[in-house]
């Protein structure tokens, strides 16, 4: 009983958000601060140590990311284990653990050549034995990974000498480059003959990154510790600290008591909360990044009449996108016109997304044959009134997005409900089964292009991505082709085709890419602004916290 | 009892897998990256492709032998308790980590709730509709509707932004394993203080008011007019006589809550970042991770059992008359 009752209250925790606006707008005078004496706003000489605090919502189940595979994980792991490749700031490859890295001219063959002298944390030389084990733990039967897929390609993998590292495809696989951007390089001499699945490792990691666990206090904690030994250098700031606070407005009392520095906020905590707070400003800096996924409106495309292009562009005309931004996301956020980071090279300049036009609407419904027959405002088409259900889960933005939709398509006479569903059931029972009219989701917004499976015409089995039952010939050979091309500039051009007919095709409707929020303590320097396509994280090594800013720590 | 349990499991086997989805569809489900083939591979590891019914006669061969089993949750730990590898690597269990704190919340507001709610009723049946009275009712009714979460966030805004009094989330500060032991407990208790209050205040109106009618039927019997007219003092009329009496009734709800005693309120754990029972329950039922479901059902099923029996023969124990019972 005790559940259910939680159950109810958490239905009504979505207004959380609100009831802290209440709250903070309740009592205007604040503490007597001590740090208000110190001024944030001047320049301090970079200089080593401190201690940053962020929150995370969630508790990591393990730091192996192959098989925790959430993102508190990765966020926690990224700062202890190398790749051999990462992005820059521009989201170009560049070397991590590898020196560099050639491609064989039929581009089946890729080597990597690793830096010298790489040392894992505990002082034990890392060579490239660790990385054919890493790749060999990924792709053996036993793991338990669901990421194994792109690594099985490798028909090859060999170490010619301690620091060549050389993998072999049997045709040309362009996310292969990718792929080993992703894969956390693990240590041999500690993994050998353990199980990967629950070793003890996952929870008292080794790595070489620029940091090393120091402590994980169970659903309190993480703390890591500066890597002297670091592969990439020293990073500045002695020790970072994951706090979990699953509560976003708990986070936010956190950030405003100065208990920890950096959060990720709402667009109503970015954009009505911090202006209206001085004190706030004072100490935090806002910053504003891309975000990582657009939302869209989905199509049964295997439905009448989803089926029928001049409906899905007359939904695609009816639907206000700025209207949305601003509604759902206050203006922080932007519209989108191909599924890519807008300012990332795979992004097609040259495409804008489907103004509004509802007059334009109308007359392609007229087209399609749909009319309003018996005068109640919605059009029918052969007696049947056009009307669907718009599924999504439980989320705030996404619930407040199909309201604007149903809205607007109202508008032009198209009659909409919306049902909102909890995440599995919405997967198990209606994404699975492609019982559907239209969903409202999101798709990460990948740095990657390949997009195969998502909508190449072959994956549309139960499970698979393309469940919206996309099927366009050109597209399908283009996704294809963009697979086999490991020439950045070339696959450019394919991607950027792609992404032109998808939008002409409308098989679903981009709704908008939202903004990642961040608020940083002022506290900690060095960090770009305005933010690159990467993200702030780009060097976070080079961030440092002045002496005089630091918070007072509990005497050792 | 075991019958019972068995049932209860059964039952409660049968609704967790009746709803749609199961932990590859929640876990890397929506990821383009993994592929459909190794989320059947989990599938079939978990034994979620066998009949729910092959999958309950699993389960229930394991709980015979209490083997819990471990998480379906990537990270694979034991659900109950601590397991040992051999290399002599300690697991801990999830129940057994968010067990104990848990417990220290609800026992300290369950004692908070007895210590306010009893003088609060005995108060209330004494001033019977006179202010003092009407002003308990009133406030231990505004205790009861007021939403927890918004109570909660605003005395964390006034305890521990406004005012630095109070810690705002978490169970330590930064730095507690520094701490000699006095700074710790105190650090700690700081930090429990308003999640105490919090769930006290809720169950304050409850008791109170159970102490108040049980008080008021008691003092309207004859015994107390025949104690008053022997000229006892009021005090021992009250507290000697009455109050004894009035108490009985209160076992049968301390034995109904020994339960509740395990769960945790997932928003009070989530507002106040506190890893304990709810949230443990509710992130499994998200997550389709059936063992910890079902470990965290039959040992709550079990306590309730338990707890039923304790009262029964808590009764016996304080009430001559049902002694008497049991013995004819």
């Amino acid at each position: 009983m005790v559940y259910m009752r939680d159950y109810f209250f958490s239905v009504l925790n979505s207004n959380r958000v609100v009831a802290l606006l209440l709250v903070t707008s309740l009592a205007a005078c604040g503490r007597s601060p001590v740090d208000q004496v110190v001024n944030y706003d001047i320049e301090y000489p970079p200089e080593d140590g401190g201690t940053m605090i962020d929150a995370t919502r969630g508790e990591p189940g393990g730091l192996i990311t192959m098989i925790a595979g959430d993102a508190a994980a990765s966020a926690v792991s990224q700062n202890i284990f190398n790749s051999l490749l990462r992005y820059d700031k521009n989201l170009e490859f560049e070397g991590e653990l590898a020196e560099s890295w050639q491609i064989s001219p039929d581009q089946r063959v890729i080597t990597f050549k690793l830096k010298p002298d790489l040392k894992w944390a505990d002082g034990k030389p890392l060579t490239s034995a660790d990385v054919l084990f890493t790749w060999q733990l990924l792709t053996d039967d036993k793991t338990r990974t669901p990421y194994g897929s792109d690594y099985k390609l490798v028909i090859k993998a060999e170490t010619p000498d301690a620091r060549t590292f050389r993998v072999t495809y049997a045709e040309p696989y362009a996310p292969a480059v990718n792929s080993w951007a992703g894969m956390d390089v693990l240590p041999k001499h500690l993994l050998e003959g353990q199980d990967i699945n629950n070793t003890p490792f996952a929870r008292n990691p080794v790595g070489s990154h620029y940091y090393k666990l120091e402590k994980w206090r169970p659903g309190e904690q993480i703390s890591l510790v500066r890597n002297t030994l670091s592969t990439q250098g020293p990073a500045r700031i002695d020790r970072l600290v994951s706090r979990f606070i699953p509560d976003e407005a708990s986070q936010f009392l956190e950030l405003m008591a100065n208990n920890i520095d950096t959060m990720a906020l709402s667009p109503v905590q970015y954009a009505r909360i911090f202006p209206a707070r001085p004190e706030l400003q004072q100490k935090f800096a806002l910053y504003k990044e891309l975000g990582n996924s657009y939302t869209y409106l989905g199509f049964n495309l295997k439905r009448k009449p989803f089926n029928d292009i001049r409906v899905r562009k007359a939904i695609n005309y009816a639907i206000n996108k700025q209207e949305l931004i601003d509604g759902v996301l206050l203006g922080m956020g932007e519209p989108v016109a191909s599924p890519y980071k807008p300012g990332t090279r795979w992004t097609n300049p040259n495409l804008s997304p489907y103004s509004y036009d509802p007059a334009r609407a109308r007359e392609l419904l007229r087209e399609a044959g749909f009319k309003d027959t018996n005068g109640d405002g919605i059009l029918e088409r052969n007696g049947k009134p056009l009307t669907f259900e718009i599924l999504t889960n439980q989320n705030k933005q996404r619930e407040m997005s199909a309201v604007l939709v149903q809205r607007r398509l109202k508008e032009v006479g198209i009659d909409v409900k919306i049902r909102v569903l909890e995440w599995a059931s919405f997967i198990g029972r209606f994404i699975k089964t492609g019982d559907f009219d239209m969903v409202l989701l999101g798709w990460q917004l990948a740095i990657d292009p390949d997009q195969y499976a998502i909508w190449h015409s072959s994956q549309q089995a139960p499970g698979q991505f393309n469940f919206i039952g996309y099927k366009n010939q050109r597209v399908d050979r283009l996704l294809e082709r963009g697979r086999m091309e490991l020439n950045p500039d070339k696959r450019m051009k394919i991607y950027h085709e792609f992404a032109e007919i998808l939008l002409e095709d409308s098989p679903i409707v981009y709704l908008f890419a939202g903004y990642g929020l961040q608020a940083m303590h002022k506290r900690i320097k060095g960090i770009d602004n305005p933010a690159p396509p990467k993200g702030i994280g780009h060097n976070s090594q080079d961030w440092y916290i002045p002496r005089p800013l630091r918070r007072t720590e509990i005497s050792q | 009892m075991v019958p019972l349990l068995i049932g209860i499991s059964l039952i409660s086997f049968l609704i967790i897998h009746l709803a749609p989805g199961d932990i590859t569809t929640t876990e890397a489900g929506f990821d383009p990256k993994a592929s459909e083939e190794s989320r059947q591979k989990l599938r079939e590891l978990y034994n979620l492709d066998k009949p729910v019914i092959v999958q309950y006669g699993l389960w229930l061969q394991r709980i015979a032998k209490l083997d819990f089993g471990t998480s379906f949750a990537s990270h694979q730990r034991p659900v109950f308790w601590r397991t040992k590898d051999k290399d002599g690597n300690i697991t801990p269990g999830m129940i057994q980590e968010a067990l104990p704190i848990t417990l220290l919340i609800n026992v300290l507001s369950l004692g908070l709730i007895i210590v306010i709610a009893l003088p609060l009723g005995v108060v209330s049946a004494l001033t019977q509709n006179r202010l003092p009275d009407r002003a308990i009712t009133l406030f231990v009714f505004v205790g009861f509707a007021i939403p927890g979460f918004w109570l909660a966030l605003l005395l964390m805004y006034w305890t521990g932004v406004v005012n630095d009094w109070l810690p705002i989330s978490g169970l330590h500060s930064q730095g507690a394993e520094h701490m000699n032991w006095l700074a710790y407990a105190w650090d700690a208790l700081k930090h429990l203080t308003l999640p105490v209050f919090i769930s006290a205040l809720s169950g304050l109106a409850g008791i109170s008011l159970f102490v108040r009618n049980g008080m008021l039927d008691v003092l309207h019997q004859d015994y107390i007019t025949t104690a008053r007219a022997k000229g006892l003092p009021e005090n021992t009329v009250v507290y000697g006589h009455a109050l004894r009496n009035a108490l009985l009734p209160l076992i049968t709800i301390f034995g109904l809550s020994i339960p509740g005693l395990i769960g945790g309120s997932v928003i009070a754990e989530s507002i106040f970042a506190i890893p304990g029972m709810g949230k443990l329950f509710y992130d499994a039922v998200l997550m389709r991770d059936f063992p910890v479901i079902m470990g965290i059902l039959t040992i709550g099923s079990a306590l309730t059992l338990l707890g039923n029996l304790l009262a029964d023969l808590a009764y016996a124990w304080a009430d001559p008359r049902v002694r008497r019972g049991v013995m004819q």
